[in-house]
């Protein structure tokens, strides 16, 4: 029968199940193993379920199995595959590990595009990438009375922990924050400090919503600039809908009336 | 000249902004540097673009001008001394302001500097040394800027300024001499060249430096480009093409731009109005072609050549190369080599690289080339998988050529019924303007 690990949807959850999911294959010599998220899943008929068991520790060693065997190039895309809000998206992975063990060079696995699942994670973590190479992009900070550049946006995937890093490195020795209203969970960055994530507290929204004085003539100049910059005679809303979608201008200061 | 007192710095952002924006830049082949922690800002290499303006074309820089007013008098620039326009300058401390505010908030990813002249070229290029000393040393920013060398600044200066800046440019402006001599009478070819060399040459002399000793300056990381405007003068599209083959080559260049001539002054040194707007898929055609030149190893001569002098309306210029040489396809995915996967059309390098990867791993059908992402609409047409087709097809030219259109390239009118070679002569220079078209950036 096919049994289906069942646990949360973010990262540890996900490493934990693929911990169970692994051993119950190559250990327990289960023929079929599935991996689904609680609150999204799908009865289906002639399976077994089973809660997984979330540990740090579990979550470490499927990291180390997946650097010692598959290499840092597949870790990172199967890490960006895992913040994808694809709900089959552990089968996809635990199908990858699986397929490695079945080529010479498991190192090479991301290359094997020709099985479906391989190529899924590949596919999911293209997605995710894109989506943090946009967001990267369209950011907007703004400062606030107390000097905190902060920050909010929604994300399809949750992608906010690869954000942070290039923002840590970018403005490192300013007080920033970022909300990710999709998964309600912030990064918080002290000056000079390493940045951390913030997960099950409320934003504030009072203060969030109090910017300083300078704020509003800086998001004013930059409306005049957008403006000035485009050239009359190119017009071309629709290129520039092509390149920015609507649903990423939501906190973009030019998009906005000031 | 009209020189404006106490503008408020509102005021001289839309003023120098305006005069700024027929300038092309992009980030994109820049330069990586992490942030050292002393200060704010890092440069990404594969560029970031912040917005995108009411014309499609991506913001990334704060593009402005330090001063408008100018000595020189180019005919089909805005700011030339002869117009009658509001003057005014930034001052160093403003610009830094603009730049740093701007880009804590994530607006850009740097500065865009470039000046009209005044006084002098060498008193121009004196005040965006200033402002750019400042914002490197006083406001410590580390972003990236990309900064213009005024034809006839001494080399000293632009040598100077080029240790401040990612990326210089130098606008050659015209393909030929004469049509810089015709409509910018103040430029020589010369005063374009020299600091273009002398750049070229200081980035080389840098990287020795780099590698003897450690923290050594960086000059001009992200290296240099140039732009030609496109549609103001009779230069014909292998000319242009030419020139800019030569500008990679001889100056290792990192970007040629192309800029549609946009009609902003009335003057009979330039081109009658003809009220179809700015030559813009003239230029998209350029941007393509440039492409091929940059990472699709084609040469110049191959896409265009004297007895075809100008790019095709109707088909993208590596689709007509495949028309023009049937005799090379189709290609077999499973042992082309990587060059030729290039030269298929619609077969982008990011496909043909996953192709070469994943064969390794057996045979590719054309199911798996789906699966991996590959677009097969216009390919299909030139390759085979096993020695097949996806579907019988007829390595014919009329046939493909009709069938390329189908895919959604429009069809000017009276070209139903022609034949591939009829088709051909429709180029661009007959088709002026009233053209769009989804992906104009000039990212890449
Ligand atoms: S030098 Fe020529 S192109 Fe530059 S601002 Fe002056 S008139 Fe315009």
């Amino acid at each position: 029968m096919k049994r289906i690990y069942v646990c949360r949807d973010e990262v540890t959850g996900l490493l934990s199940a693929l911990y169970d999911a692994w051993r119950g294959v190559v250990v327990d010599g289960v023929p079929e193993c599935g991996i689904r998220f609680r609150g999204c899943i799908e009865q289906e008929l002639f399976c077994e379920y089973t809660e997984v068991e979330e540990s740090e520790k579990k979550a470490r060693a499927v990291e180390r199995l997946i650097l010692r065997n598959l290499g840092w190039y597949a870790y990172k895309l199967i890490y960006q595959a895992a913040l994808s809000t694809d709900a089959l998206k552990g089968d996809a992975i635990l199908g990858a590990m699986l397929e490695a063990r079945k080529i010479p060079d498991s190192r090479r696995i991301m290359d094997h595009l020709g099985n479906a699942q391989v190529e899924k994670v590949f596919e999911l973590s293209r997605n995710v990438g894109d989506e943090v190479h946009r967001w990267l992009q369209f950011l907007r900070f703004g400062e606030l009375e107390n000097g905190i550049m902060f920050s909010r946006f929604e994300p399809k995937n949750r992608v906010l922990t690869c954000v942070a890093p290039h923002f840590a490195d970018r403005f490192c020795l300013e007080n920033w924050m970022i909300y990710d209203e999709t998964h309600q969970e912030y990064v918080v960055h002290e000056a000079g400090k390493q940045w951390v994530l913030v997960t099950g507290e409320e934003l504030n929204e009072e203060l969030a919503g109090r910017y300083s004085d300078g704020e509003r003539m800086f998001r004013e100049l930059w409306h005049r600039f957008t403006d000035s910059i485009a050239i009359e005679e190119r017009r071309n809303p629709g290129c520039q809908m092509g390149h920015l979608p609507l649903w990423y201008r939501k906190n973009m200061v030019e998009f906005l009336s000031v | 000249m009209r020189i404006m007192e106490e503008l408020s710095v509102m005021e001289k952002l839309e003023i120098l902004t305006d005069a700024a924006k027929y300038d092309v830049a992009c980030t994109s082949s820049g330069t990586d540097r992490a942030g050292d922690g002393s200060g704010i800002g890092n440069c990404v290499k594969a560029g970031l673009c912040h917005s995108f303006a009411a014309d499609g074309r991506c913001i990334s820089l704060l593009k402005i001008l330090f001063t408008n007013e100018c000595i020189f008098d180019c005919k089909y620039c805005l700011n030339r001394r002869s117009n009658d326009v509001p003057r005014t300058s930034f001052t160093p401390e403003e610009v830094c302001e603009l730049t740093i505010e701007f880009y804590r908030r994530n607006y850009i990813e740097g500065l865009f500097l470039s000046s009209g002249v005044l006084h002098s070229p060498d008193y121009t290029m004196e005040l965006i040394y200033s402002a750019l000393y400042k914002l490197r040393y006083e406001k410590r920013f580390q972003g990236y800027i990309h900064v213009k060398a005024i034809p006839g600044a001494s080399l000293e200066l632009v040598r100077r300024v080029g240790y401040l800046a990612d990326r210089m440019s130098v606008n050659l402006e015209f393909a030929t001499a004469e049509g810089l001599k015709k409509l910018a009478p103040h430029k020589t070819r010369k005063n374009i060249l020299a600091p273009m060399r002398m750049v070229q040459n200081g980035v080389t002399q840098n990287r020795y430096e780099i590698q003897s000793y450690r923290g050594a300056p960086r000059f001009v990381p992200a290296g240099q480009s140039t732009q030609m405007i496109i549609g103001a003068t009779p230069e014909t599209d292998y000319e242009i093409l030419h020139v800019a083959e030569s500008l990679y080559k001889k100056f290792d260049l990192k970007r040629v731009f192309y800029s549609a001539f946009v009609h902003l002054n009335d003057d009979r040194e330039l081109p009658a109005r003809t009220g179809e707007g700015p030559p813009l898929l003239r230029e998209h055609r350029l941007y393509q072609a440039d492409w091929l030149l940059r990472y699709y190893h084609f040469e110049a001569s191959e896409i265009l050549s004297e007895k075809e002098p100008n790019f095709n309306v109707l088909f993208d210029p590596k689709c007509n190369w495949a028309l023009r040489h049937l005799e090379q396809f189709p290609v077999e995915v499973n042992r082309a080599g990587y060059e030729m996967l290039l030269r298929v059309p619609g077969l982008g390098y990011r496909s043909a690289q996953r192709i070469v990867r994943a064969r390794r791993f057996g045979m590719l059908d054309f199911a798996d080339l789906k699966k991996m992402g590959v677009v097969l609409k216009r390919a299909m047409y030139f390759l085979t998988c096993n020695g097949r087709m996806m579907y019988p097809t007829k390595l014919e030219e009329d046939y493909i050529a009709r069938n390329l259109l189908n895919t959604g390239q429009k069809l000017p009118e009276g070209a139903d019924g022609m034949t591939y070679r009829q088709m051909s002569l429709f180029d661009d220079v007959r088709f002026g303007g009233g053209f769009h078209e989804e992906n104009l950036c000039v990212q890449g």
